[in-house]
Formats: structure tokens, C-alpha cells, sequence
């Protein structure tokens, strides 16, 4: 934004954003665009687009501003153009919540916004023409702000998809917590009958480079062409334009910032290797098939459920403050196996674990070095942690087992339920054999 | 004629302008090579950029080398963008000081989108740092129009059937683009210009040296003719060539455009149908035309012009060529205006080319081989540019051919290709900055020469005055006192025989000369013995300068050790410049001839 004094003085003259102006600075004569100012920028400097296209920055202080003839719209217009349909391709629905792969460049915050629909995407990708796109806009939001209420109103709406004559359901999705909303659907949709395949991009669809481009190819080839019946995820499989990966919607996570191939399935194989061609070759051969059965939608959800890491001097009395908040579940993100502090008294959890499954409240344990299953007979701590009534979850990992912890907690009716269905595989989200990785 | 250049010159700094690799990309090899697609896409204002569908329409593959030490995830475009490299600023205000520019006071990074591939992101970050400058020159002042500062792009290493290898070693090394007004008056001012502005850019000492590290685009436009841009002139010498054979091309063009205004009147070319002719050379004895596909097409009315010479050796053919080679990513056309048995074509075969494609005595066509589509293309790119010689000379970016000729590259791009760069704060460029930089500011070229003739002889001041050198010149000159000439004479010619002979001449850095003058100035040694010493110590770095002089035994000869030997030479009965001479041969590299002169003399 800029500054006060410069939105007076810019109200006082009647100009707006995108009006032409001419701006005397230190002598010199300029003239452009007024832009908007970004977020970091110097908010005392008036930024001016150039006719040869560049923007720079001029101080204004003691700078003359005076209004000249013309006006440029900035910024990116969505179109909500709905796509006709063509007998004899195939349909496939796109339902857009948001995220980098919805995003373009906002000159008015600076950074990039969530605004693009899915029938801007697929204008963009000619290659989508050999099939019949239903898109539909449910949310243009970033990933970080979802939660609980989100995964609802997603599930309903590819519930609502999934009941038409589309060969499978594709949602675009901001990446960084993408895998939560795949292993929530994963839940909530029971008897799957078609792929509902989750994509995003980790660049934005303004660029030239972007990965959306291919991830959307790829998704939609692999929801109208697979007979994966479950909830995935397909993303980049390297940091090349040269192949997607579906994983698991259960059994995924994004494991860097940044890159393309952020996504890697976790103690399982990918589903399938998909090309930009609409090739698809299947890796994993233990997957729900597409079938004929009636899909059902079961989207109740236990909100108050928590999920607590462990670290070398954390205090205990943080599960003080969700027991007394009245929290139904905690799951504990250990170290390695499941370990949580036991030894020194005043820091074990221990005496927590065992207050909470005396309230009812089951308390969880995943590990944080994501690969690998937790055990709880190993050390003797881990006996300790067993023995006060926590629940080692396999080799689930943790955002799986907090979002599942949700699904059980509204469907069970006490503890020892709870418990069991914890343990009990309801969407691929437990392996009983590890595989083995290069 | 109106004339302007672009200089793109690389920076010396240790780091990338956006991330922390190395910006002296060195002997490395690649280590691996990654793949990538890209899409031309709406720019800022919803339109999308002619040069970008341009290349967007071959439809590539871009390969991409990684270097381990000069490529890490910002280049592959798996990480945003650093903070701006402040020394690459610095440097690029130095300059904008030194042309007489106007800085800016927010420094904004745009995004100019590139679909060749040339960088992973799909554009190159650069922005304007100064503005309104101006330089003298023989032929009164030429106006600098913009000075930024911008990322270099990738290096190419391969073209094949349409896939790209670029190597990322190179990419954002920081670059200052230096773009003139449109004032230069000929091919001769153009080359002055770029000569002089070289010179200012190598003033600062802080500009990478060697192939590759300067690039000069010219634009070019004469009366009634069109903007060219001529992309990647590396050589200083060429630039009057391309000046003068665009010039020529393009008054070629006009003339074409007025001998078609002649022939067809207010009428244009209809689209000719392509025939097919690809059995009629199914046993040729030419290779070029035993291909899966061969196409022919008339050109009404074009015979004769197609021939039509635009400079030495090449004609409005070549063109139609060109053409068809970047869109199509064919090999080339034939056409009719061309020798045949060149294309071991027969008489018989022409007539029946001829025949087939319907051409008759005022008409001429063409034929290209190849692949299906890529012949369509080919073809359909032939009559695209058929139809722009109506028009004349058309706005376009050329490359320069080694002769210095031209050929075609892609359309000029539009407006729209420049966007914000958000991932990079602007940079905020206080007066008290700018005052710190114009205090350290390097005199001009002019100056330096004027005060270096005082001290050094003209070809040596001329090598110094430009060299990266010399700000370690100036410093032993002027902090150790040590005769310029010497400093000079060590700095440039010494390391360079040094080097010629194969010494690791790298391993002297300045340090290890500052070390050499401080010695020679105690009267450790002779001017003599430098080149010894500099051998030694570039061969065994870890040594230092006093212990090399002891190790070779180079020790300049003590007042009383010297009378020893010339009195020891007197008693042998020489005197005089006999006996002088007789001590130089055997002792030269330990002592100084001037002192032996005083003690012989006395
Ligand atoms: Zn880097």
C-alpha cells in the first residue's frame, strides 16, 4: 500500500490505479502507468510502468504528480465460460478450491492470489479438449487457512460428482496441506466408485514454467482413464516435465518447500506413473477398482482433536490446556519408534497419557521421522507409553492419524472402540508389510 | 539510418545476482540434466505475448545441464529467487554514475518473459537502475536511454530435431544491459560506441573479461523500413558489417515491395495448394530430397525475386528460408531462382516440378523435404513470409551470422512481456548510497590514459588502464611507492609469458603480489629476479615470497659482497663496462646494475 500521504494527494487529484501520470522528480519528467504498490516496496515511493514495459520506483518527496488522458486495467480477468460438452469424449469434472495452482500474479497485494478457475486452467491446456470438462469453483482459497468444515464441503461437492456420468473427479487444491483433504476424503468417501484425484502446482499457472500445466494433464487422464477407485494425489514425479506420480491419498506427503516433485508416497509405492501423453502405468497393484457400487457420503467429523509434537524439553502442561479445553483426542507425534519424554518425572508425558485414557480422551502416537512404523515393545519407555494407554499407530503418518482420529471419534462410542478402529485399515492408511525402497 | 545498441555485459561478482552460486562458471562438468516444457501464458494485462506463441508454436523440449557448483535449486526453478546481490547494484549504479544517468530510487524487478527456453523460469528478472544518460563521442553525444541490471540466461549447448541442451551454469549471473538512444549515425559511430562503452564498463574493474562475457545487440532501421533487432554480436570487429548489410537487406526488401506493387497491383498472393512430390525423388541422387516427405509449391508472380541478391550472397530465397527453418525447424527450402544440379535435379525433373505445381514462365516455387508435418509447416511459413515482402521489411529479431550477416530469429516481442517480480522485494537506493558510489567513483577512461601517460609508455598504459589489474596497480603504486613501469610491466607482462609457458599463474593473487613488492622495495631482490620468483611461487603456492627468494638463492647481492666480486674481477685486470658486463652475466638476477655502476665508478 502506499502511503497516507501519497493516497491523499492521489484522491486529491482524482487518480487512480492504472491511470496514465506524469511524474516530475529531481528535475526529470516521467511518464507511465501508475502501479499499485507491492506489499515490500518503499510505501513513500510511487511505482510508474514505462511505455518499454519496465516499472520503477520514484521518491515522492518533493515530486510533482498530475493526471494525464487514459486508464489500463491491471490484473488477470477469470473467465467463468462454461465448456460445451461433446458426445462420444469422455467427462470429467474439475472442481477448484484454490491454491498455487489457481494462482496469479495480484498487483494489488503484491503477491500471488488465488483467482484463476479451472476453465481458465483448461484453456491453457489445449490437450484437455479430447474430453468434456465440468468445472466447478468451490473455493479460491490457500491451503493453510482449511480446515475441518473445508474437507466437509469438499467431500459433498465430489460426492455430488462423482453421482453424475463423469468418468472420475479431479480437484485442484493448494499443496501444503493438500495431503490433509486427500486422507479426509479417503474417510468420508465410502464404496468409492471412481478416481477423485487431487492436483496442485508448486508454481503459479501466470508462468511459462509452471507445473500445473502437466499435473492437470495428467490428472485428468488418470481420472477419466485409470480404474483406481480411490482418493489420490498426482503430482510431479521429478523435478523434470516428464512424468506425474499418483499416490495414495492416505499414504502421501509433501516433503520440500519448493520443488515440483514435493510429493512422495510414504511407506508405500506410488499408485501409478502417469505421462503427459495419457499414458498410465500402474506401480502399485493393491487398489480399490472402479465398480458399479453406490457411493455413499459419510462426512461427520470429531473437531476437537489435537496433534502434538515431541522435542527435546517440551513441557507437558500443553496437554493441560487441551484437557482442559475439552478435547476428544490427542495424537502425539513421537521421536523414532514413538518415544515420547518418560524418564525425568517432571517431564514425562506419561502421567498425561494416563490421565487423558482415564478421561476417555485416546491419545495416539505417530513418529516424526515420517518413514517407518512406530513399535511399542522395543525399549522399555515404549512399554511405559503402552501400558498408560497410548495408541501406536503402524506406520500411518501423523496428519493421517489426526485426520482419521476426527472420522473415528464421530463414530465411535467410547474408548475401546475408538481404539480399535484406530488400528483397523479403512482406507489404505495402514500397511501391514513395509515395502522395501531403493 | 537510425542506429542504437544493447550491451549485455557480465559483472564480476563472486555471487549469482538471486541465489548463492558461484557467478565464474569454470571447467565443471554436468553432473545430470532435467527436462522441461513451457507454455506461452496470458502476461499482466490478459494478452499474450507474440514472441512467446512464437515459440511456443514449435512446441520444444528444453533440456537442462546441472553443474555442482554453479546451479542450485533457484536455477533449476525449484526455489524462489534470493535477495538481490547488492556488489552486482553497486556496480550497475557505478555505471549508471559514469554515463551521466539518472538513478531510480526503488529499484522494481520485472519479469520479461522468454519462451526459448533460455531460462527455467519462463523469464528473466532485470530491472531499470538508471535512466536519461548520455556519452561523448566523436560524433557529438549519444543518449543512453535505460541501464539495468538483469540475469544472464542459460548457455546453449545443443539444438537437435527441435529439442534444446541448455547448461545452467550460466544462468543468473548478473548482467548490466546498457541500451542507447536511437543517436548513433553509421556503422563506423556504431562500432565507436560499442568500443566506448566497453571501455567505461572495464573501468570499473569489476566486469567479467573473456569470450562470452560482452554481447552487443544493434537495432536498425533506415526510412520506409522496419525495427530490427540483430541479437548476439560477440565481436567488436562485426559491428559495422551487420550495420551495413541490414542496411542493405532492408533497402533489398524495398525494392522487392516495389517491383510486387508493380506485378500484382492492388492484388495479393493467394495461398497456393502444397503438392505432393515425393515419389518423383524416391531414387534421387540427392540425400537432401530422399525423405519421408517431399513438398513443392508455386509462388505466383515471384519469378526472378526470389534470386533477387539483398547483400553479397544473399537473396530474398534465403529469407523465405529462414523462415521456415525457425517456425518449422526444417533443414531449408529450395527454390526455383536456385541452381538445381546443386540439388542433383535434372532438367527433366524441373520441368516436371514445374508442371506439377502449376508454375508458369512469370511464376516460381518451392520445394522442402522432411518430415510430413514439418514440411506442412514449412511450406505454410513460406507463404507467410512471401506475404510480408508486399510489405517491405518487417519488425523482427535477427542473429548474426558469422559473416556478419543476419537471419531470422523470431517476431519482435510486444509490451506485454514485462510483469512484476514478486517474489523480490524492491530495493530502496538512498542519496547517502549513491553519494558513497560517486566518491569511489573510477575517473573516465580519458583521464586514467592522460594520468598513466605521465608514468608509462602508450602501449603500456593502454593495457593497464583496462586491465582487471588495475586496482592492484594503484594500490602497490600508490601504498608502496614502487616505480609504476615496474608494477606495470610485472602485472601484465610477466604473468602473461608466465602463463604462455605454462605456469599456474592463477595461484598469484593479490596477496602473493603485495608480498613480491613489499620484499622488492626492503631490497630483498632485483628487478631481475621477479620473473623467477613469480615461477616459484605460482608452482608452490603455499610458499611464501622470502622464502621462494632464499630457495632459489636470489638474494640481491649486499654493497660489500658486490665490492668482493668486482675487486676479485679487477685484480683478473677487467675494468670498466668490460668488467660491468662480465658481473651482469654472471650475477644478473642479484644485482642491481645501477649500484654496480656507483661501485665501479667509485
Ligand atoms: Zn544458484
Amino acid at each position: 500500500m502506499y502511503s497516507k500521504k501519497i493516497q491523499e494527494k492521489l484522491k486529491e487529484l482524482g487518480i487512480e490505479i492504472g491511470d496514465r501520470v506524469r511524474v516530475k522528480s529531481r528535475g526529470e519528467v516521467c511518464e507511465g502507468i501508475l502501479m499499485p504498490k507491492q506489499e515490500l516496496g518503499d510505501p513513500n515511493a510511487i511505482v510508474v510502468k514505462l511505455s518499454n514495459g519496465y516499472a520503477i520506483g520514484l521518491n515522492f518527496e518533493g515530486a510533482g504528480l498530475e493526471k494525464l488522458e487514459g486508464h489500463r486495467k491491471i490484473g488477470f480477468k477469470s473467465s467463468d465460460e462454461k465448456l460445451k460438452h461433446v458426445a462420444g469424449k469422455p467427462t470429467v469434472s474439475i472442481i477448484s478450491t484454490g491454491g498455487t495452482v489457481a494462482s496469479r500474479v495480484d498487483y494489488t497485494t503484491g503477491g500471488v492470489n488465488a483467482s484463476y478457475s479451472a476453465s481458465d486452467l483448461v484453456k491453457a491446456v489445449p490437450e484437455l479438449g479430447e474430453f468434456n470438462i465440468d468445472s466447478k469453483f468451490l473455493f479460491g482459497m490457500m491451503s493453510e487457512d482449511m480446515r475441518a468444515e473445508h474437507w466437509k464441503e469438499m467431500a459433498k461437492a465430489v460426492f455430488k460428482e462423482l453421482k453424475t456420468d463423469a468418468r472420475g473427479v479431479v480437484v485442484t487444491h493448494g499443496t501444503d496441506t493438500m495431503h490433509f483433504s486427500t486422507a479426509a476424503l479417503s474417510f468420508m468417501l465410502k464404496d468409492l466408485n471412481k478416481p477423485v484425484v487431487f492436483t496442485g502446482s508448486q508454481r503459479s499457472s501466470d508462468r511459462g514454467s509452471s507445473d500445473s500445466f502437466m499435473n492437470m494433464l495428467c490428472a485428468v487422464n488418470f481420472a477419466s482413464k485409470s480404474d483406481v477407485a480411490e482418493v489420490s494425489l498426482l503430482m510431479h514425479g521429478s523435478s523434470s516435465d516428464d512424468f506425474c506420480y499418483a499416490h495414495r491419498g492416505t499414504k502421501v506427503r509433501k516433503l520440500h518447500t519448493s520443488k515440483r516433485d514435493a510429493f512422495k508416497s510414504v511407506n508405500d509405492e506410488p499408485l501409478a506413473k502417469i505421462f503427459p501423453n495419457g499414458k498410465i502405468e500402474m506401480i502399485n497393484s493393491n487398489y480399490r477398482k472402479r465398480s458399479e457400487r453406490e457411493v455413499s457420503l459419510d462426512d461427520k467429523l470429531e473437531e476437537k482433536v489435537a496433534l502434538i509434537k515431541t522435542y527435546p524439553g517440551m513441557d507437558p502442561e500443553i496437554f493441560d490446556f487441551y484437557l482442559g479445553k475439552k478435547f476428544k483426542g490427542i495424537v502425539i507425534e513421537g521421536t523414532g519408534l514413538g518415544h515420547v519424554p518418560t524418564a525425568i518425572e517432571k517431564y514425562s508425558l506419561i502421567p498425561r497419557i494416563k490421565e487423558a485414557t482415564k478421561a476417555g480422551i485416546p491419545v495416539c502416537i505417530t513418529s516424526q521421522c515420517i518413514f517407518g512404523r512406530v513399535h511399542e515393545f522395543v525399549y522399555a519407555n515404549l512399554r511405559k507409553e503402552y501400558e498408560a494407554g497410548a495408541v501406536f499407530c503402524g506406520d500411518m503418518l501423523s496428519e493421517v492419524a489426526y485426520v482419521k482420529l476426527m472420522h473415528v471419534l464421530a463414530h465411535s462410542k467410547d474408548l475401546e472402540e475408538a481404539k480399535k478402529l484406530m488400528l483397523t485399515n479403512i482406507a489404505g492408511e495402514l500397511n501391514e508389510r513395509t515395502p522395501v525402497f531403493e | 539510418m537510425k542506429c542504437g545498441i544493447e550491451i549485455h555485459q557480465r559483472l564480476a561478482t563472486e555471487k549469482k545476482l538471486f541465489c548463492g552460486c558461484s557467478a565464474q562458471p569454470g571447467e565443471e562438468k554436468p553432473i545430470a540434466t532435467i527436462e522441461r516444457r513451457q507454455k506461452a501464458v496470458a502476461g499482466e494485462l490478459g494478452e499474450v505475448d507474440l514472441a512467446a506463441l512464437h515459440e511456443y508454436s514449435r512446441n520444444r523440449i528444453y533440456r537442462y545441464q546441472v553443474f555442482p557448483g554453479t546451479t542450485c535449486l533457484v536455477e533449476l526453478d525449484e526455489e524462489p529467487p534470493h535477495d538481490m546481490n547488492k556488489d552486482a547494484l553497486e556496480t550497475v549504479v557505478e555505471v549508471c554514475l559514469l554515463l551521466n544517468a539518472k538513478v531510480v530510487d526503488e529499484v522494481q524487478v520485472m519479469r520479461k518473459t522468454v519462451i526459448d527456453g533460455s531460462n527455467t523460469c519462463g523469464f528473466q528478472r532485470t530491472a531499470i537502475v538508471g535512466s536519461d544518460g548520455s556519452m561523448e563521442t566523436s560524433k557529438g553525444d549519444v543518449g543512453i536511454q535505460i541501464i539495468c541490471l538483469e540475469e544472464e540466461s542459460c548457455g546453449i549447448v545443443e539444438e537437435k530435431n527441435g529439442e534444446i541442451t541448455y547448461r545452467l551454469d550460466r544462468l543468473g549471473i548478473p548482467l548490466v544491459e546498457i541500451a542507447t538512444a536511437a543517436d548513433i549515425k553509421d556503422a563506423k559511430h556504431a562500432r565507436e560506441v560499442a568500443e566506448k562503452l566497453g571501455m567505461i564498463l572495464r573501468a570499473t574493474g569489476r566486469v567479467q573479461r573473456g569470450i562470452g562475457t560482452i554481447r552487443q545487440d544493434i537495432n536498425i532501421s533506415i526510412p520506409g523500413g522496419a525495427r530490427v533487432e540483430v541479437k548476439g554480436a560477440q565481436e567488436l570487429g562485426l559491428i559495422e558489417t551487420i550495420v551495413e548489410k541490414e542496411v542493405k537487406r532492408q533497402e533489398g526488401l524495398l525494392r522487392v515491395k516495389e517491383e510486387l506493387e508493380k506485378r500484382f497491383g492492388k492484388n495479393t498472393l493467394e495461398k497456393p495448394a502444397m503438392v505432393d512430390v515425393t515419389e518423383m525423388f524416391k531414387n534421387s541422387a540427392s540425400k537432401l530430397l530422399r525423405k519421408e516427405c517431399v513438398l513443392a509449391m508455386k509462388l505466383e508472380k515471384f519469378a526472378g525475386l526470389l534470386g533477387e541478391e539483398l547483400y553479397e550472397n544473399r537473396r530474398l530465397g534465403t529469407e523465405l528460408s529462414d523462415y521456415a527453418v525457425a517456425k518449422a525447424g526444417v533443414g531449408g527450402i529450395i527454390h526455383s531462382d536456385e541452381k538445381f544440379e546443386k540439388y542433383s535435379i535434372g532438367k527433366g525433373d524441373a520441368d516436371e516440378l514445374k508442371k506439377r505445381v502449376g508454375a508458369g514462365e512469370k511464376d516460381a516455387f518451392v520445394i522442402v523435404a522432411g518430415e510430413r508435418k514439418a514440411c506442412e509447416r514449412a511450406l505454410e511459413s513460406v507463404y507467410e513470409r512471401a506475404l510480408h515482402t508486399f510489405k517491405g521489411p518487417q519488425n523482427e529479431v535477427r542473429r548474426v551470422l558469422p559473416d556478419g550477416g543476419t537471419a531470422f530469429m523470431r517476431p519482435m516481442p510486444g509490451s506485454a512481456r514485462l510483469y512484476p517480480e514478486t517474489d523480490v522485494p524492491p530495493v530502496l537506493i538512498s542519496k547517502e548510497w549513491i553519494g558513497e558510489v560517486r566518491r569511489k567513483l573510477p575517473e573516465k577512461p580519458e583521464e586514467r590514459k592522460e594520468k598513466l601517460l605521465k608514468v608509462l609508455n602508450e602501449e603500456l598504459a593502454e593495457r593497464i588502464m583496462l586491465s582487471k589489474n588495475y586496482p592492484l596497480f594503484e594500490k602497490i603504486v600508490n601504498g608502496l611507492k614502487v616505480e609504476p613501469k615496474l608494477v606495470a610491466a610485472t602485472l601484465e607482462e610477466t604473468v602473461v609469458s608466465l602463463r604462455r609457458e605454462g605456469a599456474p599463474v592463477e595461484n598469484l593473487n593479490e596477496n602473493k603480489f603485495m608480498e613480491l613488492f613489499i620484499e622488492y622495495k626492503c631490497g630483498k631482490f632485483v628487478k631481475a629476479a621477479i620473473p623467477e620468483i613469480l615461477r616459484y611461487v605460482s608452482r608452490n603456492s603455499g610458499e611464501s615470497v622470502s622464502h621462494a627468494v632464499e630457495k632459489l638463492k636470489l638474494e640481491k647481492m649486499s654493497e660489500k659482497e658486490l665490492k668482493k666480486v668486482a675487486d676479485e674481477k679487477k685484480k683478473a685486470g677487467k675494468k670498466g663496462k668490460e668488467l660491468i658486463e662480465e658481473i651482469m652475466r654472471e650475477h644478473r638476477l642479484r644485482v642491481d646494475i645501477s649500484e654496480l655502476s656507483k661501485i665501479v665508478g667509485a
